[in-house]
Protein backbone atom coordinates (compact mmCIF):
# COMPACT_ATOMS: atom_id res chain seq x y z
CA UNK A 1 0.00 0.00 0.00
CA UNK A 2 1.67 3.43 -1.10
CA UNK A 3 1.24 6.59 1.20
CA UNK A 4 -1.18 8.15 -0.64
CA UNK A 5 -3.84 5.08 -0.38
CA UNK A 6 -3.29 4.70 3.56
CA UNK A 7 -4.08 8.44 3.92
CA UNK A 8 -7.17 7.13 1.35
CA UNK A 9 -7.71 4.87 3.92
CA UNK A 10 -7.84 6.87 6.90
CA UNK A 11 -9.72 9.44 5.73
CA UNK A 12 -12.78 6.81 5.03
CA UNK A 13 -11.88 5.26 8.24
CA UNK A 14 -12.67 8.51 9.96
CA UNK A 15 -15.44 9.75 7.72
CA UNK A 16 -17.14 6.39 8.41
CA UNK A 17 -17.06 6.74 12.25
CA UNK A 18 -17.56 10.80 12.21
CA UNK A 19 -20.88 10.15 10.38
CA UNK A 20 -22.57 8.04 13.04
CA UNK A 21 -21.64 10.37 15.66
CA UNK A 22 -22.64 12.88 13.90
CA UNK A 23 -26.10 11.89 13.71
CA UNK A 24 -25.96 10.71 17.36
CA UNK A 25 -24.93 14.19 18.17
CA UNK A 26 -27.85 16.01 16.39
CA UNK A 27 -30.66 13.35 17.93
CA UNK A 28 -28.85 14.67 21.37
CA UNK A 29 -29.63 18.05 20.92
CA UNK A 30 -33.09 17.82 19.50
CA UNK A 31 -34.00 15.88 22.52
CA UNK A 32 -31.81 17.90 25.04
CA UNK A 33 -33.94 20.66 23.79
CA UNK A 34 -37.10 19.08 24.48
CA UNK A 35 -38.13 19.50 21.05
CA UNK A 36 -39.23 16.06 20.69
CA UNK A 37 -41.19 14.44 24.03
CA UNK A 38 -39.39 11.58 24.90
CA UNK A 39 -41.72 9.17 24.50
CA UNK A 40 -41.15 9.43 20.87
CA UNK A 41 -37.65 10.66 20.73
CA UNK A 42 -35.50 9.65 24.21
CA UNK A 43 -32.00 11.29 24.32
CA UNK A 44 -29.29 8.97 23.36
CA UNK A 45 -28.53 8.67 27.10
CA UNK A 46 -31.45 7.62 27.97
CA UNK A 47 -31.22 4.51 25.64
CA UNK A 48 -28.23 4.14 26.79
CA UNK A 49 -29.25 3.61 30.53
CA UNK A 50 -31.62 1.38 29.53
CA UNK A 51 -29.17 -0.63 27.59
CA UNK A 52 -27.20 -1.04 31.00
CA UNK A 53 -30.31 -2.06 32.96
CA UNK A 54 -30.87 -5.19 30.76
CA UNK A 55 -27.49 -5.81 30.64
CA UNK A 56 -27.32 -5.95 34.26
CA UNK A 57 -30.83 -7.08 35.30
CA UNK A 58 -32.10 -8.32 31.80
CA UNK A 59 -35.60 -8.12 30.48
CA UNK A 60 -39.06 -9.69 31.57
CA UNK A 61 -37.05 -12.01 33.65
CA UNK A 62 -34.74 -13.39 31.10
CA UNK A 63 -30.89 -11.76 30.56
CA UNK A 64 -30.67 -9.40 27.76
CA UNK A 65 -27.66 -12.39 26.46
CA UNK A 66 -29.91 -14.63 26.39
CA UNK A 67 -32.06 -12.74 23.92
CA UNK A 68 -29.36 -11.94 21.93
CA UNK A 69 -28.13 -15.77 21.80
CA UNK A 70 -31.80 -17.10 21.11
CA UNK A 71 -32.04 -14.74 18.18
CA UNK A 72 -28.51 -15.22 16.62
CA UNK A 73 -28.95 -18.50 16.83
CA UNK A 74 -32.41 -18.53 15.02
CA UNK A 75 -30.59 -16.45 12.37
CA UNK A 76 -27.66 -18.13 11.99
CA UNK A 77 -29.37 -21.74 11.23
CA UNK A 78 -31.88 -20.02 9.04
CA UNK A 79 -28.77 -18.36 7.44
CA UNK A 80 -26.65 -21.49 7.07
CA UNK A 81 -29.37 -23.50 6.03
CA UNK A 82 -30.92 -20.96 3.94
CA UNK A 83 -27.74 -19.88 1.87
CA UNK A 84 -26.54 -23.58 1.59
CA UNK A 85 -29.36 -24.81 0.02
CA UNK A 86 -30.20 -21.53 -1.86
CA UNK A 87 -26.53 -21.12 -3.57
CA UNK A 88 -27.29 -24.57 -4.69
CA UNK A 89 -30.21 -24.79 -6.28
CA UNK A 90 -29.41 -21.08 -7.98
CA UNK A 91 -26.08 -22.60 -9.45
CA UNK A 92 -28.14 -25.66 -10.34
CA UNK A 93 -30.72 -23.76 -11.86
CA UNK A 94 -27.94 -21.64 -13.68
CA UNK A 95 -26.19 -24.56 -15.27
CA UNK A 96 -29.37 -26.72 -16.12
CA UNK A 97 -32.40 -25.31 -17.92
CA UNK A 98 -34.49 -28.37 -17.03
CA UNK A 99 -34.03 -27.02 -13.77
CA UNK A 100 -34.29 -23.79 -14.22
CA UNK A 101 -37.82 -24.82 -16.01
CA UNK A 102 -38.89 -26.83 -12.79
CA UNK A 103 -38.26 -24.37 -10.17
CA UNK A 104 -38.72 -20.93 -12.12
CA UNK A 105 -42.49 -20.69 -11.02
CA UNK A 106 -42.38 -21.87 -7.92
CA UNK A 107 -39.83 -19.56 -6.75
CA UNK A 108 -40.96 -16.33 -8.57
CA UNK A 109 -44.87 -16.99 -7.10
CA UNK A 110 -43.25 -17.07 -3.82
CA UNK A 111 -40.65 -14.52 -3.78
CA UNK A 112 -42.90 -11.36 -3.97
CA UNK A 113 -44.83 -12.09 -0.99
CA UNK A 114 -44.37 -10.44 1.95
CA UNK A 115 -42.66 -12.54 4.84
CA UNK A 116 -44.90 -10.96 6.96
CA UNK A 117 -48.00 -12.59 5.25
CA UNK A 118 -47.14 -15.80 5.10
CA UNK A 119 -46.95 -16.25 9.18
CA UNK A 120 -50.18 -16.95 9.49
CA UNK A 121 -49.96 -20.02 7.06
CA UNK A 122 -46.61 -20.79 9.35
CA UNK A 123 -48.27 -20.66 12.09
CA UNK A 124 -51.11 -23.42 11.48
CA UNK A 125 -48.63 -25.47 9.31
CA UNK A 126 -45.51 -25.50 11.75
CA UNK A 127 -47.20 -23.79 14.67
CA UNK A 128 -45.58 -20.77 16.83
CA UNK A 129 -42.66 -22.24 17.85
CA UNK A 130 -38.98 -22.33 16.49
CA UNK A 131 -39.61 -24.39 13.50
CA UNK A 132 -41.90 -21.25 12.01
CA UNK A 133 -39.65 -18.63 13.04
CA UNK A 134 -36.44 -20.11 11.13
CA UNK A 135 -38.47 -21.42 8.40
CA UNK A 136 -39.54 -18.31 8.08
CA UNK A 137 -35.90 -16.62 7.76
CA UNK A 138 -34.47 -19.57 6.00
CA UNK A 139 -37.44 -19.32 3.26
CA UNK A 140 -36.35 -15.67 2.28
CA UNK A 141 -32.35 -16.32 2.65
CA UNK A 142 -33.18 -19.39 0.47
CA UNK A 143 -35.14 -17.21 -2.39
CA UNK A 144 -32.19 -14.58 -2.19
CA UNK A 145 -29.50 -16.47 -2.29
CA UNK A 146 -31.12 -18.33 -5.96
CA UNK A 147 -31.22 -15.40 -7.21
CA UNK A 148 -27.93 -14.48 -6.97
CA UNK A 149 -25.82 -17.49 -7.46
CA UNK A 150 -27.92 -18.18 -10.51
CA UNK A 151 -27.06 -14.69 -11.70
CA UNK A 152 -23.20 -14.87 -11.17
CA UNK A 153 -23.58 -18.47 -13.16
CA UNK A 154 -24.38 -16.01 -15.80
CA UNK A 155 -21.37 -13.99 -15.13
CA UNK A 156 -19.10 -17.16 -16.44
CA UNK A 157 -17.29 -15.80 -19.19
CA UNK A 158 -18.03 -17.76 -22.50
CA UNK A 159 -13.97 -17.32 -23.48
CA UNK A 160 -13.08 -18.87 -19.88
CA UNK A 161 -15.92 -21.47 -20.65
CA UNK A 162 -13.98 -22.71 -23.81
CA UNK A 163 -10.98 -22.34 -22.56
CA UNK A 164 -11.35 -24.66 -19.93
CA UNK A 165 -12.98 -26.77 -22.24
CA UNK A 166 -10.49 -26.73 -24.80
CA UNK A 167 -7.83 -27.63 -21.98
CA UNK A 168 -9.68 -30.81 -21.49
CA UNK A 169 -12.12 -30.28 -18.67
CA UNK A 170 -15.35 -32.47 -18.12
CA UNK A 171 -18.19 -30.77 -16.91
CA UNK A 172 -17.72 -31.06 -13.24
CA UNK A 173 -14.13 -29.71 -13.99
CA UNK A 174 -15.73 -27.18 -15.58
CA UNK A 175 -18.01 -26.09 -13.15
CA UNK A 176 -15.64 -26.57 -10.33
CA UNK A 177 -12.92 -24.84 -11.37
CA UNK A 178 -14.16 -21.63 -13.77
CA UNK A 179 -18.46 -22.20 -12.94
CA UNK A 180 -18.08 -22.00 -9.51
CA UNK A 181 -15.10 -19.28 -9.24
CA UNK A 182 -17.08 -17.06 -11.54
CA UNK A 183 -20.10 -17.02 -9.49
CA UNK A 184 -18.16 -16.40 -6.42
CA UNK A 185 -18.46 -12.34 -6.28
CA UNK A 186 -22.23 -12.20 -6.64
CA UNK A 187 -22.63 -15.04 -4.45
CA UNK A 188 -20.77 -13.16 -1.86
CA UNK A 189 -22.77 -9.68 -2.27
CA UNK A 190 -25.63 -11.77 -1.96
CA UNK A 191 -24.68 -13.11 1.24
CA UNK A 192 -24.35 -9.54 2.59
CA UNK A 193 -28.02 -9.24 0.99
CA UNK A 194 -29.29 -11.55 2.67
CA UNK A 195 -27.72 -11.18 6.03
CA UNK A 196 -30.04 -7.71 6.44
CA UNK A 197 -33.15 -9.45 5.39
CA UNK A 198 -32.40 -12.02 7.65
CA UNK A 199 -32.14 -9.63 10.59
CA UNK A 200 -34.97 -7.86 9.33
CA UNK A 201 -37.07 -11.03 9.22
CA UNK A 202 -36.22 -11.70 12.59
CA UNK A 203 -38.16 -9.26 14.27
CA UNK A 204 -41.50 -10.24 12.25
CA UNK A 205 -40.36 -13.81 12.51
CA UNK A 206 -40.62 -13.40 16.74
CA UNK A 207 -44.17 -11.88 16.20
CA UNK A 208 -44.97 -15.60 16.16
CA UNK A 209 -44.75 -15.25 20.10
CA UNK A 210 -42.44 -16.87 22.32
CA UNK A 211 -40.42 -14.94 25.20
CA UNK A 212 -37.32 -14.79 24.14
CA UNK A 213 -35.56 -13.45 21.31
CA UNK A 214 -34.62 -9.14 20.50
CA UNK A 215 -37.64 -9.02 18.20
CA UNK A 216 -39.72 -10.20 21.13
CA UNK A 217 -38.01 -7.67 23.53
CA UNK A 218 -38.50 -4.71 21.09
CA UNK A 219 -42.48 -5.68 21.00
CA UNK A 220 -43.08 -5.90 24.01
CA UNK A 221 -41.25 -2.77 25.19
CA UNK A 222 -43.55 -0.74 22.10
CA UNK A 223 -46.72 -2.51 23.46
CA UNK A 224 -45.83 -1.00 27.52
CA UNK A 225 -44.41 2.32 25.66
CA UNK A 226 -41.09 1.46 26.73
CA UNK A 227 -39.47 3.16 24.16
CA UNK A 228 -36.07 3.40 25.26
CA UNK A 229 -35.74 -0.30 25.78
CA UNK A 230 -37.19 -0.37 22.23
CA UNK A 231 -34.52 1.61 21.03
CA UNK A 232 -32.01 -0.17 22.74
CA UNK A 233 -33.38 -3.18 21.71
CA UNK A 234 -33.45 -2.07 17.82
CA UNK A 235 -29.64 -0.48 18.34
CA UNK A 236 -28.26 -4.16 19.65
CA UNK A 237 -29.98 -5.58 15.82
CA UNK A 238 -28.19 -2.73 14.15
CA UNK A 239 -24.72 -3.09 15.93
CA UNK A 240 -25.20 -6.70 15.13
CA UNK A 241 -26.32 -6.10 11.12
CA UNK A 242 -23.40 -4.00 11.08
CA UNK A 243 -21.02 -6.46 12.69
CA UNK A 244 -21.83 -9.08 10.35
CA UNK A 245 -21.82 -6.91 7.28
CA UNK A 246 -18.72 -5.59 8.00
CA UNK A 247 -17.29 -9.30 8.62
CA UNK A 248 -18.90 -10.91 5.30
CA UNK A 249 -17.58 -7.96 3.26
CA UNK A 250 -14.13 -8.57 4.78
CA UNK A 251 -14.86 -12.55 3.88
CA UNK A 252 -15.92 -11.37 0.29
CA UNK A 253 -12.96 -9.28 -0.25
CA UNK A 254 -10.46 -11.97 0.83
CA UNK A 255 -12.32 -15.04 -0.80
CA UNK A 256 -12.92 -13.43 -4.27
CA UNK A 257 -9.29 -10.89 -4.18
CA UNK A 258 -9.75 -10.60 -8.09
CA UNK A 259 -12.59 -8.82 -8.55
CA UNK A 260 -12.91 -5.49 -9.75
CA UNK A 261 -8.89 -5.87 -10.52
CA UNK A 262 -9.40 -6.99 -13.88
CA UNK B 1 -16.92 -24.09 -58.44
CA UNK B 2 -13.46 -23.71 -57.14
CA UNK B 3 -12.95 -25.50 -54.07
CA UNK B 4 -9.30 -25.52 -53.95
CA UNK B 5 -6.95 -22.39 -52.72
CA UNK B 6 -4.95 -20.70 -55.60
CA UNK B 7 -2.12 -20.73 -54.86
CA UNK B 8 -0.26 -17.26 -55.99
CA UNK B 9 2.96 -16.99 -56.89
CA UNK B 10 5.24 -15.32 -54.00
CA UNK B 11 6.19 -11.44 -55.50
CA UNK B 12 10.05 -12.18 -56.62
CA UNK B 13 12.17 -15.68 -56.47
CA UNK B 14 12.35 -16.74 -52.28
CA UNK B 15 15.89 -16.29 -51.28
CA UNK B 16 15.62 -19.13 -49.07
CA UNK B 17 12.80 -21.77 -50.05
CA UNK B 18 10.24 -23.13 -47.21
CA UNK B 19 11.33 -26.35 -45.36
CA UNK B 20 10.41 -29.31 -47.98
CA UNK B 21 9.89 -31.98 -45.37
CA UNK B 22 6.96 -30.07 -44.43
CA UNK B 23 5.31 -30.88 -47.95
CA UNK B 24 5.83 -34.16 -47.72
CA UNK B 25 4.33 -35.14 -44.42
CA UNK B 26 0.54 -36.20 -44.16
CA UNK B 27 -1.67 -33.20 -42.56
CA UNK B 28 -2.55 -32.73 -39.13
CA UNK B 29 -5.08 -30.57 -40.15
CA UNK B 30 -7.16 -30.82 -42.89
CA UNK B 31 -11.13 -29.02 -44.17
CA UNK B 32 -12.71 -31.07 -46.74
CA UNK B 33 -15.71 -28.95 -48.66
CA UNK B 34 -16.35 -27.10 -44.80
CA UNK B 35 -19.46 -25.39 -44.91
CA UNK B 36 -21.12 -23.22 -42.29
CA UNK B 37 -24.69 -21.75 -41.79
CA UNK B 38 -26.13 -19.66 -38.85
CA UNK B 39 -29.78 -19.28 -38.71
CA UNK B 40 -30.32 -20.07 -42.10
CA UNK B 41 -27.57 -17.92 -43.30
CA UNK B 42 -24.31 -18.96 -45.14
CA UNK B 43 -20.89 -17.78 -43.77
CA UNK B 44 -18.59 -20.71 -45.91
CA UNK B 45 -18.82 -23.26 -47.91
CA UNK B 46 -16.93 -25.68 -50.26
CA UNK B 47 -14.02 -24.44 -48.14
CA UNK B 48 -10.59 -27.07 -48.29
CA UNK B 49 -7.40 -26.90 -47.38
CA UNK B 50 -4.98 -28.72 -45.21
CA UNK B 51 -2.09 -27.52 -42.80
CA UNK B 52 1.25 -29.94 -42.39
CA UNK B 53 3.17 -30.72 -39.19
CA UNK B 54 4.81 -27.51 -37.87
CA UNK B 55 3.30 -25.25 -40.05
CA UNK B 56 2.32 -21.50 -38.94
CA UNK B 57 -0.51 -20.70 -41.43
CA UNK B 58 -2.14 -17.29 -41.06
CA UNK B 59 -5.98 -16.66 -41.88
CA UNK B 60 -5.93 -13.20 -42.57
CA UNK B 61 -9.31 -11.23 -43.87
CA UNK B 62 -11.20 -8.12 -42.65
CA UNK B 63 -13.89 -9.02 -39.84
CA UNK B 64 -16.96 -10.88 -40.37
CA UNK B 65 -14.96 -12.90 -43.18
CA UNK B 66 -15.40 -16.01 -41.45
CA UNK B 67 -12.01 -16.71 -40.32
CA UNK B 68 -12.71 -16.66 -36.35
CA UNK B 69 -15.61 -19.29 -37.46
CA UNK B 70 -12.95 -21.45 -38.99
CA UNK B 71 -10.62 -21.42 -35.95
CA UNK B 72 -13.41 -21.82 -33.81
CA UNK B 73 -14.76 -25.13 -35.90
CA UNK B 74 -11.02 -26.71 -35.87
CA UNK B 75 -11.25 -25.83 -31.97
CA UNK B 76 -14.54 -27.85 -31.35
CA UNK B 77 -16.77 -24.80 -30.59
CA UNK B 78 -19.02 -24.82 -33.63
CA UNK B 79 -19.37 -28.20 -36.16
CA UNK B 80 -19.47 -27.12 -39.38
CA UNK B 81 -22.89 -28.09 -40.82
CA UNK B 82 -21.33 -29.62 -44.18
CA UNK B 83 -18.48 -31.00 -45.22
CA UNK B 84 -15.91 -32.10 -42.21
CA UNK B 85 -13.15 -30.78 -40.20
CA UNK B 86 -10.34 -33.24 -39.41
CA UNK B 87 -7.33 -32.97 -37.21
CA UNK B 88 -4.53 -36.24 -37.13
CA UNK B 89 -7.13 -38.13 -39.16
CA UNK B 90 -9.66 -38.05 -37.37
CA UNK B 91 -13.38 -35.85 -37.65
CA UNK B 92 -13.61 -32.71 -34.52
CA UNK B 93 -16.28 -33.17 -32.63
CA UNK B 94 -15.69 -31.68 -29.60
CA UNK B 95 -13.13 -29.12 -27.93
CA UNK B 96 -9.86 -31.30 -26.63
CA UNK B 97 -6.33 -30.33 -25.21
CA UNK B 98 -4.99 -31.25 -28.47
CA UNK B 99 -6.04 -27.88 -29.94
CA UNK B 100 -5.49 -25.46 -27.88
CA UNK B 101 -7.00 -21.57 -28.21
CA UNK B 102 -4.85 -18.81 -27.32
CA UNK B 103 -7.87 -15.64 -26.83
CA UNK B 104 -8.14 -12.12 -28.32
CA UNK B 105 -8.67 -11.29 -24.13
CA UNK B 106 -6.41 -13.96 -22.53
CA UNK B 107 -9.27 -15.44 -20.96
CA UNK B 108 -7.27 -16.43 -18.08
CA UNK B 109 -8.95 -17.76 -14.56
CA UNK B 110 -8.34 -14.90 -12.34
CA UNK B 111 -8.99 -16.86 -9.11
CA UNK B 112 -5.42 -18.96 -10.71
CA UNK B 113 -1.83 -18.03 -9.87
CA UNK B 114 -0.14 -17.63 -12.98
CA UNK B 115 0.90 -20.95 -12.06
CA UNK B 116 -2.40 -22.94 -11.36
CA UNK B 117 -3.54 -21.06 -15.21
CA UNK B 118 -0.85 -23.15 -16.60
CA UNK B 119 -1.29 -26.44 -15.55
CA UNK B 120 -5.06 -26.08 -16.02
CA UNK B 121 -4.74 -28.88 -18.49
CA UNK B 122 -2.58 -30.94 -16.24
CA UNK B 123 -4.99 -30.56 -13.18
CA UNK B 124 -7.82 -31.54 -15.08
CA UNK B 125 -5.99 -34.75 -16.80
CA UNK B 126 -5.07 -35.56 -12.81
CA UNK B 127 -1.82 -35.25 -12.64
CA UNK B 128 -0.03 -34.88 -9.00
CA UNK B 129 0.44 -31.11 -7.97
CA UNK B 130 4.39 -31.56 -7.94
CA UNK B 131 4.68 -32.43 -11.48
CA UNK B 132 2.00 -30.02 -12.14
CA UNK B 133 4.87 -27.21 -10.58
CA UNK B 134 7.53 -28.63 -12.59
CA UNK B 135 5.67 -28.57 -15.81
CA UNK B 136 4.64 -24.76 -14.68
CA UNK B 137 7.54 -23.61 -14.27
CA UNK B 138 9.46 -24.88 -17.24
CA UNK B 139 6.21 -23.54 -19.67
CA UNK B 140 6.83 -20.62 -17.83
CA UNK B 141 10.43 -20.16 -18.49
CA UNK B 142 9.29 -21.19 -22.05
CA UNK B 143 7.68 -17.97 -22.81
CA UNK B 144 9.78 -15.67 -20.53
CA UNK B 145 7.85 -15.34 -17.20
CA UNK B 146 9.92 -17.17 -14.64
CA UNK B 147 9.53 -15.30 -11.25
CA UNK B 148 5.89 -14.70 -11.89
CA UNK B 149 4.40 -17.98 -11.26
CA UNK B 150 3.17 -17.03 -8.02
CA UNK B 151 1.39 -13.74 -9.35
CA UNK B 152 -2.17 -13.62 -10.20
CA UNK B 153 -3.30 -12.31 -13.76
CA UNK B 154 -4.67 -9.36 -12.39
CA UNK B 155 -1.31 -8.66 -11.44
CA UNK B 156 -0.12 -8.87 -14.90
CA UNK B 157 0.53 -6.30 -17.97
CA UNK B 158 -1.39 -7.68 -21.16
CA UNK B 159 1.74 -8.82 -22.69
CA UNK B 160 2.52 -11.22 -19.97
CA UNK B 161 -1.51 -12.03 -19.90
CA UNK B 162 -0.82 -13.69 -23.26
CA UNK B 163 2.46 -14.67 -22.72
CA UNK B 164 0.38 -17.27 -20.08
CA UNK B 165 -2.42 -17.86 -22.17
CA UNK B 166 0.76 -19.30 -24.85
CA UNK B 167 2.08 -21.11 -21.86
CA UNK B 168 -0.92 -23.02 -21.00
CA UNK B 169 -1.85 -24.17 -24.17
CA UNK B 170 1.90 -25.70 -24.96
CA UNK B 171 1.83 -26.92 -21.73
CA UNK B 172 -0.73 -29.58 -22.58
CA UNK B 173 1.51 -30.06 -25.80
CA UNK B 174 -1.54 -29.34 -28.54
CA UNK B 175 -1.54 -30.89 -32.10
CA UNK B 176 -2.36 -27.89 -33.28
CA UNK B 177 -2.43 -24.08 -31.18
CA UNK B 178 -5.04 -22.14 -32.27
CA UNK B 179 -4.34 -18.05 -32.08
CA UNK B 180 -7.50 -15.99 -32.06
CA UNK B 181 -5.96 -12.55 -32.94
CA UNK B 182 -3.85 -12.93 -29.74
CA UNK B 183 -2.38 -9.55 -30.15
CA UNK B 184 -4.48 -7.18 -31.30
CA UNK B 185 -5.48 -5.40 -28.21
CA UNK B 186 -1.69 -4.75 -27.48
CA UNK B 187 0.84 -1.89 -28.20
CA UNK B 188 3.15 -1.77 -31.41
CA UNK B 189 5.72 -2.74 -29.34
CA UNK B 190 4.79 -5.88 -26.99
CA UNK B 191 2.95 -7.09 -30.01
CA UNK B 192 6.34 -7.60 -32.25
CA UNK B 193 7.86 -8.94 -29.00
CA UNK B 194 5.41 -11.50 -29.11
CA UNK B 195 4.97 -11.90 -32.61
CA UNK B 196 9.00 -12.71 -32.62
CA UNK B 197 8.34 -15.21 -29.26
CA UNK B 198 5.88 -17.47 -31.43
CA UNK B 199 8.37 -17.89 -33.91
CA UNK B 200 11.12 -18.70 -31.53
CA UNK B 201 8.40 -21.10 -29.61
CA UNK B 202 7.15 -22.58 -32.88
CA UNK B 203 11.37 -23.46 -33.71
CA UNK B 204 11.75 -25.06 -30.30
CA UNK B 205 8.40 -27.00 -29.73
CA UNK B 206 7.88 -27.65 -33.75
CA UNK B 207 4.36 -26.80 -33.27
CA UNK B 208 1.76 -26.19 -35.71
CA UNK B 209 -0.43 -22.88 -35.55
CA UNK B 210 -3.17 -21.77 -36.93
CA UNK B 211 -3.11 -17.57 -36.45
CA UNK B 212 -6.12 -15.37 -37.39
CA UNK B 213 -5.21 -11.81 -37.34
CA UNK B 214 -6.59 -8.86 -39.79
CA UNK B 215 -3.09 -7.34 -40.13
CA UNK B 216 -1.65 -8.18 -43.09
CA UNK B 217 1.90 -7.34 -41.30
CA UNK B 218 2.01 -9.58 -38.85
CA UNK B 219 0.34 -12.48 -41.03
CA UNK B 220 3.37 -11.72 -43.43
CA UNK B 221 5.99 -11.45 -40.18
CA UNK B 222 4.60 -14.84 -38.96
CA UNK B 223 3.14 -16.78 -41.48
CA UNK B 224 5.09 -19.82 -43.69
CA UNK B 225 1.36 -19.36 -45.39
CA UNK B 226 -1.19 -17.00 -45.46
CA UNK B 227 -5.12 -17.58 -46.53
CA UNK B 228 -6.73 -14.66 -47.71
CA UNK B 229 -10.38 -14.76 -47.24
CA UNK B 230 -12.20 -12.06 -48.55
CA UNK B 231 -15.15 -13.77 -49.01
CA UNK B 232 -15.77 -17.72 -48.36
CA UNK B 233 -19.31 -18.08 -49.40
CA UNK B 234 -17.65 -18.92 -52.60
CA UNK B 235 -15.18 -21.43 -50.98
CA UNK B 236 -12.33 -19.46 -53.02
CA UNK B 237 -9.62 -17.87 -51.28
CA UNK B 238 -5.96 -16.70 -52.19
CA UNK B 239 -3.52 -18.55 -50.26
CA UNK B 240 0.58 -17.14 -49.94
CA UNK B 241 3.46 -18.58 -49.83
CA UNK B 242 5.77 -16.86 -47.15
CA UNK B 243 9.55 -16.67 -48.78
CA UNK B 244 11.71 -14.86 -45.30
CA UNK B 245 15.43 -15.87 -44.44
CA UNK B 246 15.62 -17.71 -41.45
CA UNK B 247 15.53 -17.27 -38.70
CA UNK B 248 12.08 -16.34 -39.41
CA UNK B 249 11.72 -14.72 -35.69
CA UNK B 250 14.66 -12.32 -36.84
CA UNK B 251 13.22 -8.61 -36.78
CA UNK B 252 15.29 -8.03 -39.70
CA UNK B 253 12.77 -9.55 -41.68
CA UNK B 254 10.07 -6.63 -41.09
CA UNK B 255 12.67 -4.45 -43.96
CA UNK B 256 13.37 -7.62 -46.07
CA UNK B 257 12.04 -6.53 -49.70
CA UNK B 258 10.15 -10.21 -50.07
CA UNK B 259 8.16 -8.58 -47.47
CA UNK B 260 7.40 -5.17 -48.30
CA UNK B 261 6.39 -7.00 -51.22
CA UNK B 262 4.33 -9.45 -50.39
CA UNK B 263 2.56 -6.86 -47.90
CA UNK B 264 2.12 -4.51 -50.92
CA UNK B 265 0.62 -7.85 -53.18
CA UNK B 266 -1.70 -8.94 -50.22
CA UNK B 267 -2.83 -5.18 -49.47
CA UNK B 268 -3.71 -4.60 -53.55
CA UNK B 269 -5.80 -8.17 -53.45
CA UNK B 270 -7.72 -7.75 -49.81
CA UNK B 271 -10.96 -6.37 -49.77
CA UNK B 272 -11.26 -3.11 -48.05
Amino acid sequence: MTADERRARLRYLVVATLSPLAILGVWWLVAARGLASPIVLPPPSAIWASFVDMAANGYSGVSLWTHVGASLARVSVAFLGGAALGVALGLLRGRSRMIDAVLLAPSELLRPIPPLGLIPLFILWFGIGETSKVLLIFLSVLLIMMVNAQAGVRATSLDSLRAAESMGANRWQVFRFVVLPSALPQVMTGLRVAMGTALTILVASELLGGDRGLGFLILDASSFFRTTYVFAGVAVIGLIGLATDRALAWAGRNIVHWEGRR
Amino acid sequence: MILAARSVAPAEPAPTPPAPVVETLPPVLKFEKVGFAYDGRTIMRDVSFSVAPGELVCLLGPSGCGKTTILNMVAGFLRPTEGAAIVDGREIVGPGPDRGVVFQAAALFDWMTVAENIAFSQRCAGVRKAKRREVAREMAALVGLTGFEDAYPYQLSGGMRQRVGLARVLASKPKVMLMDEPFSALDVQTRETLQEEVLRIRDRTGCTILFVTHAIDEAVFLGDRIFLLNDLKTGAFDAFDVALPAPRCSPENRLHPSFLRLRETIYRRMRH
